[in-house]
């Protein structure tokens, strides 16, 4: 690893993931599910949402996220 | 034309670089008091979930994680440059007491994944065939149990895991909520001294439990520590 702040994703094996489908669902867990809120003033379009779903087996907690985020919009009639 | 918002951040006085957000439009710097914010314009009403927007998001967000803590906002936060102030203003000291929690840290994610069937509970007995309401009243109580037995599990390896780590995280939070599949989901909050120590440490306790399948990430900008309003929004403590 070149820098402690560089980035990096391991998995069980050890295997570092970056740029990967694995990385992109952290950071959708991230940036979708937590981080500073004002009141009313998310506003998201989820047509795209199905990336999410893009190849992968595993199901972590960026699906339920997605989930999460849907069943908000619709139950705020969005 | 509204803005969108990425974060505050403390110590960054001007972009050293031009900075592209999402949709492609300049990242600037807006100072709100004493605080400054990192914001674009956006031309809509709502930020389409795709992956361009939510890499280019964490990738402002992240972008002076090495040199000082954001508090980042979540994807998709759209206002006006007067609500944005009206909002800074009005929670000045909350925010303040968030960005003095962070300082110096970045957030480490701990992701614990083993499906139910690999918790080493035996398979369920072969037994005589049922009717079928008493299969379906069987699977039901099979999965209930199932459910409680993950969840008294999930507690104990949250224990285990705070307990080892306690000396390089400032601060946890744990969801032990188990899915089908993830068992935990744990951010901590890190010193950025104490990186590789935490990674270090990681590294032996997954030697140590080998049946546990664990995915770590990070350093991120503190997402899970930056809120302030959740609980007022969606019912969350």
């Amino acid at each position: 690893m070149s820098s402690p702040f560089d980035q990096v994703i391991i998995t069980e094996t050890g295997e570092q993931l970056d740029e990967s489908e694995l990385s992109l669902l952290e950071t959708l867990d991230h940036v979708l599910n937590r981080g500073l809120v004002i009141a009313g003033e998310i506003t998201i379009s989820v047509a795209d949402i199905d990336l999410i779903f893009l190849g992968l087996n595993v199901l972590l907690s960026s699906v339920e996220t997605a989930h999460d985020v849907l069943r908000r919009h619709e139950a705020n009639g969005e | 034309m509204k803005l969108y918002a990425y974060c505050l951040i403390e110590g960054i006085d001007s972009l050293p670089v031009p900075l592209k957000g999402v949709s492609g439009a300049n990242v600037r710097l807006l100072k709100v008091g004493t605080f400054s914010l990192l914001v674009s314009d956006f031309p809509g009403d709502a930020v389409p979930v795709n992956r361009d927007n939510a890499l280019a998001h964490a990738a402002t967000v992240g972008s002076f994680l090495d040199q000082t803590t954001p508090l980042p906002f979540r994807f998709g936060t759209l206002v006006t440059e007067k609500q944005l102030e009206s909002f800074v203003t009005a929670r000045r000291d909350a925010l303040q007491a968030k960005l003095d929690l962070v300082r110096g840290c970045v957030e480490m994610s701990v992701k614990i994944i083993q499906t139910a069937n690999e918790n080493g509970d035996p398979p369920a007995k072969a037994e005589a065939p049922e009717k079928p309401g008493t299969a379906f009243l069987a699977e039901k109580r099979r999965e209930i149990l199932n459910k409680e037995s993950r969840a008294v599990e999930a507690k104990k390896i949250a224990g285990w895991l705070e307990d080892r780590l306690a000396e390089v995280v400032r601060e946890t939070r744990i969801n032990a909520n188990p899915t089908e599949k993830l068992l935990l989901a744990a951010a901590h909050l890190v010193e950025r001294s104490c990186v590789e120590q935490y990674r270090e440490t990681l590294k032996e306790l997954r030697l140590e439990r080998p049946e546990l399948h664990f995915l770590f990430s990070g350093p991120w900008a503190p997402y899970s520590f930056a809120n302030i309003d959740l609980e007022f929004q969606f019912g969350v403590s």
